[in-house]
Parts: structure tokens; sequence; C-alpha cells
């Protein structure tokens, strides 16, 4: 019998063990997809090693790249990107911490309430969440990003809009700013040269501009694993809930085991009360089951994952809200095209951003060829020139949207890759019933009946359409004050990446599947900690920081109500996740 | 079979490719190793079946050609075929088609229960699209030993690698577009189109109301009917990203043992990407934006 088994180790689950590991509780902490222990090893720097999502090391699928990923059904033109493996989408990301928008928490008073989500907000005020986003953020820890030639980019463009720099943490109105980010400051000779020889730990530390964050971060070489620059949860959280012992007084490792699908979450009637007792998984690679028994049991698998298990699980779904309101801030892509050097794909993925709430927001990308080829031709909009799909917006854009691809695309990369800027944007998204998982009718696989991600996203709300054409808009603004010759407008198809909400919290038993706490409403002693426990799409910030400041919290839920402690987010100091101690007990373990 | 449905049958075969590609001029197979005979002999499978097989492998990987070439045309045959060609490397140099391929028939997890009722759908549904085919007349009269090696190969326990009901998707639709690719240069009709031609292909496959997607539906029970409707939606993008993908990614020149590249890249040379090789960094720091280097509330 386990205190607290976690079930999933992505940017979410860990956050929980490692912070219940450190009050000396017992955790198991089991994760689908592979461990990523030897980095230098099993990673390179090639997108089609990495992200290939059939066969590269980041894609949802078991250890063994030999045996095929696994098949989600997505019923219209899109790309739900997801990862196994310790580290979850924190593997791939770009380190980006922006607190979500004050508005789409409950008692905002700005002068914009109105505007926002307003069905779908917080269950508390975004007063209650700052100590944990200051947890976090000192934790990680998170920083202001260094800028790069794209950044300055990005920045020589945001000048021209007439709108203020953000010096705050907190984001009260529209305004560009760097990131605040995940990603370690460049030290030493870091950011400075080119030379391997130099860009060794410790004459670097911290980022080295290597442009890599999509294929994972294992620099500066030589560091320890929690001194990597990116802050993902396998360079962060997991080696901190590894060494509890430590760094923390009192403090008991987790245990970790990869390749452990979780396939059923078992419940026990507890005087008419339904409560959660264990899990059982399946190892990946001899197929047999394990069940193991636990006070608590989080879930922490992700959007899609999730619902799939309750629903595997035959869990109760009283209001039908198991998988619904899924947001993916449906975002869209420009590509400004320079002819002058662009710093593009240097330095860390995303350095830059501009904030528009109630609207969403920007941030520039960086992309090496193969992903950049990729976000060019993923479109609702059909081939630039050729048919247009029913859609092929015109604006501000040159032409109508659609895919840059074929002669056009080559000749757009002809100039060079370093010639592009290209810009995300971001929608502030509602959420809605319609995008949901569900069970799919189509075969299971190994570990069970497999999930349906379902987007009606031509159909999605007049305030969500009217964000996304608006910050496109912006978007060809931004591109265009910093010199491009040419813009173009993709349309993208859902390419869902931030992924909030499927499993929300909520004031309201009618369209919530968590309590206030991060409790599920069905099954007692059954929490949700990633980003799927989130109320709402934030507002557009990229959601990690805020689902790991509400994991933070459910972690203290689930030790005062389940273990009888106290809280300690606001009477104590987090320990910081590149503490030396970690690094040295992180070597003994050969890690 | 009667003759009305023989015609539509050998409409059908010729549309998505195999006629042409098995018996055709140019075909694969020679025409005597079709015995009508044999057929009839082992009915549960057809010696012709071991001779399809390849025949299905070939007509793919010319199909595939085809859209390769369409994310990313270069100096050859069927960029020049579909009038928008390069005089830099393109996705054939890159290997474009084996990155799909390979993706297709191995690594796309696509449960073998939906790819053999899609591809059975492809080559026994769909008989009567309504656009008439020149030269049916001409086509060959080992019809019927043809699709009983077919029926014979779906209804195996064989597994039927994916890039053979992409291949026939793709050619139906070129079919549709342009009813003269049943014949011409190259073995599969999406081949033969023109860049423009492919183009209307795809967004035949894209349109959300698609009665090819309809159609393919058949003969699917519900709940899967709604499915195979949804994936077809999704397969159309799909194709273009992962070509476009495949052709601009290292596929081509990666040693996945050693983690090394046996040669520069095309979707590098095109892009100048990292122009000597891997870094551990770039020097590319310029300093703190307005020199903040720390935010605070």
């Amino acid at each position: 019998m386990r205190d607290v088994i976690v079930i999933g180790a992505g940017g979410g689950g860990p956050v929980v063990a490692k912070e219940l590991a450190a009050k000396g509780l017992d955790v198991l902490l089991l994760e689908a997809g592979p461990r990523h222990a030897k980095p230098r090893e099993e990673w390179s720097t090639f997108e089609e090693d990495a992200n290939n999502p059939l066969t590269g090391y980041f894609r949802l699928g078991p250890t063994d790249r030999s045996k095929p990923a696994w098949y989600r059904e997505w019923p219209q033109n899109s790309f739900v990107w997801q990862l196994s493996g310790v580290g979850g989408t924190t593997q791939h990301f770009y380190g980006n911490y922006p607190r979500a928008y004050p508005g789409v928490f409950k008692g905002y008073e700005g002068a914009d309430r109105n505007e926002y989500d307003v069905e779908h907000r917080f269950p508390f005020s975004y007063s209650e969440m700052v100590p944990y986003f200051e947890w976090v953020e000192a934790l990680m820890p998170v920083q202001t990003a260094a800028m790069g030639h794209k950044e300055q980019l990005f920045f020589k463009g945001a000048e021209t809009m007439g709108l203020p720099v953000q010096t705050t943490k907190t984001t009260h109105k529209a305004s560009y700013r760097p990131q605040e980010n995940a990603i370690l400051q460049p030290g030493g000779t870091a950011g400075k040269t080119t030379s391997s020889d130099l860009l060794v730990y410790p004459k670097a530390t911290g980022c080295t501009f290597c442009g890599y964050c999509f294929q994972g971060c294992m620099r500066p070489k030589g560091a320890p694993r929690n001194q990597y620059a990116k802050r993902s949860t396998d360079n962060s959280y997991v080696p901190m809930a590894l060494t509890a012992e430590v760094w923390s007084r009192g403090g008991k490792p987790a245990e970790l085991i990869a390749d452990a699908y979780v396939t059923r979450v078992h419940t026990e009637n507890r005087h008419g009360v339904l409560t959660a007792s264990g899990v059982t998984w399946r190892d990946n690679v001899t197929g047999e089951e394990h069940r193991e028994d636990a006070r608590v049991v989080v879930m922490s698998g992700g959007c899609t994952e999730n619902p799939r298990l309750w629903f595997n699980s035959g869990l109760p779904n009283p209001n039908g809200w198991v998988g619904r309101g899924y947001t993916d801030h449906f975002f869209d892509w420009m590509i400004g095209s320079f002819d002058d050097y662009t710093g593009n794909p240097k330095g860390v993925g995303s350095s830059a951003r501009l904030d528009y709430p109630p609207y969403g927001g920007l941030e520039n990308v960086g992309l090496p060829p193969a992903l950049n080829a990729f976000a060019g031709t993923l479109s609702d909009s059909g081939i630039r020139g050729q048919y247009k799909n029913g859609r092929g917006k015109t604006g501000p854009w040159d032409g109508p949207a659609g895919r840059v691809m074929g002669p056009e695309l080559k000749e757009l990369v002809a100039g060079g890759i370093d010639k592009l800027m290209t810009v995300l944007v971001i929608t502030d998204d509602d959420v809605e019933a319609q995008n949901r998982v569900t069970p799919s009718a189509l075969p299971a696989d190994e570990n069970g009946p497999i999930p349906k991600v379902t987007f009606n996203h031509r159909k999605r709300t007049k305030r969500t359409l009217r964000n996304r054409e608006f910050m496109a808009r912006k978007a060809a603004e931004l591109l265009r004050g910093a010199g491009a010759r040419k813009v173009y407008r993709i349309d993208w198809a859902p390419l869902i990446l931030h992924v909030q909400s499927s499993m929300r919290m909520g004031s309201s038993e009618r369209n919530s599947v968590l309590d206030a706490t991060g409790e599920t409403r069905a099954v007692k002693r059954l929490f949700v900690a990633d980003n799927s426990a989130l109320s709402n799409g934030l507002g557009g910030p990229n959601p990690t920081l805020t689902s790991q400041a509400l994991a933070t919290r459910t972690a203290e839920n689930i030790f005062q109500t389940y273990f009888g402690g106290d809280p300690w987010v606001r009477s104590e100091a987090p320990v910081i996740s590149t503490d030396p101690r970690i690094s040295v007990r992180l070597g003994e373990l050969g890690l | 079979m009667a003759e009305p449905r023989n015609l539509s049958r050998r409409a059908f075969l010729a549309r998505i490719g195999v006629l042409g590609a098995a018996l055709g001029g140019g075909g694969l197979l020679a025409r005597g190793l079709l015995n009508p005979a044999s057929g009839a002999t082992n009915p549960l499978l057809p010696p012709a079946v071991d001779l399809v097989r390849p025949v299905l492998a070939a007509l793919a990987r010319d199909t595939l050609n085809g859209l390769t070439t369409f994310a990313l045309p270069g100096p050859d045959q069927y960029s020049r075929t579909q009038r928008a060609t390069s005089r830099t490397p393109g996705a054939l140099e890159a290997g474009a088609t084996d990155f799909m391929i390979s993706a297709l028939d191995n690594f796309v997890p696509f449960p073998d229960a939906l790819a053999q009722p899609i591809s059975a759908a492809l080559v026994t549904g769909l008989a009567d699209s309504g656009v008439s085919l020149p030269g049916l007349e001409v086509l060959p009269a080992e019809l019927r030993s043809l699709d009983q090696a077919f029926t014979a190969l779906l209804q195996s326990d064989e597994a039927i690698p994916l890039s053979f009901p992409i291949a026939g998707l793709l050619n139906l639709m070129a079919t549709q577009v342009n009813p003269a690719a049943v014949n011409g240069l190259h073995l599969s009709p999406f081949a033969r189109l023109t860049y423009a031609e492919k183009a209307r292909a795809f967004e035949l496959i894209e349109k959300t109301d698609s009665d090819l997607v309809a159609l393919l539906d058949v003969h699917f029970p519900e709940p899967l009917k709604a499915s195979v409707s949804g994936l077809l939606k999704f397969v159309g993008g799909a194709l273009i990203e992962f070509a476009t993908f495949g052709a601009y990614s290292e596929y081509g020149v990666l040693d996945r043992e050693t983690k090394t590249l046996r040669k520069r890249p095309v979707g590098w040379t095109l892009t100048g990407y990292q122009p000597d090789g891997p870094v551990e960094g770039w020097d590319d720091f310029i300093g703190y934006y307005q020199g903040r280097q720390e935010v605070r509330d």
C-alpha cells in the first residue's frame, strides 16, 4: 500500500510527486513511456530522430522504437502532439512560463471583466494563486529570457504597435516583453561562441543558444541533469522527486517506473462513498499486469489520456463533463519573409511574446527545416494558389491564407531559413462542451479502448473565432513592423499543443469534473493534477506554469486532507531545482 | 459476373491504378501470367496473389513518388510530369518516398481491422462513380483473375501494407479529376497528374462533404462508419504534412545506429540550415531587452 500513486510523469505529475516526497510520503510515479535516463546516448539533434511522430524518440509510444506508436483517433484534419516519456511534452517545449491572465479567475473586477470566458472561470481568485505561481517560479527557476537576433526582430515589430513593455510577472493589459521562461540564463561562454570545446560545463552554464529545444535539452554538455538549461520536468521536478531525502528534511525519494501504462483506476465503496483504492498498470516490455493499492491516486496523464483512463476504468460521469471542454488556444501560424538575417532558428525556440488580454497573444517560434515545412503545410485553407477548402481568408497578409507548399515553400526557404521569422498566433479560446475526448469505436490497442479527440474548429464560439482573427491581424502588423517583405498566413488546422481543461476544475457541479481542491467530484481520494485540471484556456498564456502552480496547490490539499499535514507554500521557501545536493545524489544514482 | 458489373469492376480497378500497373501498357505482369484458369484451381489462394503483391508495392511507390514530388519538386521525371520542376534536389533525392512507405507500412499504428476493410472497400466498392473513362473497351480480359487474386489477398490474414489503400485513394481521386490519367507515363494515375490536378485531388479528399468519403463508408457498420469518414479527412491533411516533413528531414541520410549523417541532408542544403553541421551552441546572445534581467510584481 502506497501513500500516493501518480499516473504520468509529464508536466504535472512530477510536481505532486516531488512535493509529497518532500513531505516524507511514499510516492510511486508511473510513466507510460520511456525513461530517457541517458539523453546524451539516447537523443540527438536531428528532427527525424527526435520529432518524427511515428518513430522519433519524442513520440507517443513505448520505449522500443521498433514497435508502432500508439494510435489515437482524430476525426478531423488536425494533429494532437502527445508525447510519452518522463517529462511528457515538457521534453520538447520551449520553457515559456507566463502566468495566466487575472481575468480568468473568480472575482476578477477589471474593466474588461465581461470579455473573458466568464462561464468557466477558476473557482478561486488570482491572488490566491499568486503564492503558488511564486513557488514554482522560484523553484524552476523562471527568469527573464536572454535575447537573440530573432527576439530583437520581434521587439522591433512590437515597438511599432503602440503597446507598452510589460515589466511585471502579472499581465495587466496588452503589452510585449521577453518571455519569462524556465531556461537558465546563459553564463560563461554560453551564447558567446560556437566552439564545442568551450561549450562544456562549467565553462558554459545555462542556455548555449543551440536551438534544439524541440529535440530535448541536454546542454551545456557535461552538466548534471538538474543543471541543463531547459527546466523540463525530466531536468527539474523528476530529479527532485528521486532525491527528496537529500534536500528535504524527512523527505523520502519517490519511486519512478517507466514503460508502465496504467490501464485501470480501482475503486471501492467505503460507507456509501466511491473511493479510489489503487491502479493496474501494464509493462510495455513484458505485457505483464501489476496492481498496487494507494491511499490517494493522482491522474496526470494529460488532457487526452486522463479521460480515456476514466472511461476505461468504468468510473461514473454523472454530468457528462469528463473529457469535455478541451481547449487548445486554436493556434494559427504566420510566416514573415525578410531580406536580412533573422537569427531563426538559433537560441531558445521562443523568447519573445506579446500579450493581448482578452484576445490571446503572440510569440516568436524558431523551427528547423522539417518542422518549419510541417508547420507551413498544416492548414484548413487548402493550398495557396490552388484551392481554399471553403476558407482562404484575406487580410493584412499577402494573398489568401493556406498552405505554403511545393514550389512556393521551396522558393520561400531558398533565401535561407534564417531569413524567416515565424509567429504563433495564440487564441483565448472558450471552453466548449463539443470539443472533447470520447472512447473511440476504432479497435483498441494493447492498453484498452483508445481515445478519440474531436474539435469542431469551424464551429467554435463567436468570441473564440473573433479572438483568432484579431490576433492574426496583430501578428501581421508585428511582422510588417519588423520589416517583413512578405507575410503568409497558414490558417492552421487544429495543432493541439497547448492542451487544457478536459477534466476541468470548476465551481459548478454542472460543468466540472473537479472541485476547487483538485479532487474529482465523483470519486473520493482521486485527484487530477496536470493541464487537464485547468478550468479554462488561461486567456492564452502557455499553460505549464499555471498547471504546475495548480498541481502544487493540489499537493497541499492532498497532504492536508488525507495525511493530516500542514500547508507549506505560504510559510516556506522552495529549494531550487538546480541545487547541488540534487546533482550530487543524481551522480550517485548514475543519473 | 454479369457484363455491366464486370465493366464497372474493370473501371474501378483502372481508377485505383491496379489494372494499369498490372496489365496495362508497361504493366508489371505479363498478361500470360494471369491465366484465367488458375483462379479456379485454388479458390483460397490463387497463384496470382504472389504476382499481385509486388504489383501493389510498385504501384504504391509510384503513387507516393507523385505525392512527395508534389510536396517538394526536384529535377526528376515525376516533377516534369506534374509540370512543376526545380533544378535543385527535391523529394526523391531526399528519400521522401521511402520515408512515406516506411512510415505507412511499418509504423503507422493503424489497426489491420480497419486497413483490411478500407482496402477491400477500395477494391470491391465504388464501382459506379459516374465518370466515364476513355479506353475501357481495350482494357484486358484477364480482369477476373486479377480481381480474384485481390479478393483472396484481402481476405487472407496477411496484413495489408497501408501504402496500398493510401495509393488507391490518391489514384481514385486522380481519375476523378482527370479520367485520362488511367493511361500514360508512370504506373499510377496520381503520378500522371499536373501539379494543379494533384491539388484538385486533395481538394476532393479534404472536402468535408466529400461523396467519396460517404461512399467509402458503405461497408462499415456504425459507429465505425463515422470514424472512417473522419479518418479520411485526417488522412488528406496528414499526407501533405508528412510528405513535406519527410522531404525536408534527415531521413534519407541518417544512420540510426550511430546517430550520424552519411551526408548533408537535402533539406539542410535547401534552407542553409547549420552550414557546419550540428553544434553545441551559437554565438547569438545579444543581451537583455532594455537591459532588464529580472521582473517582479
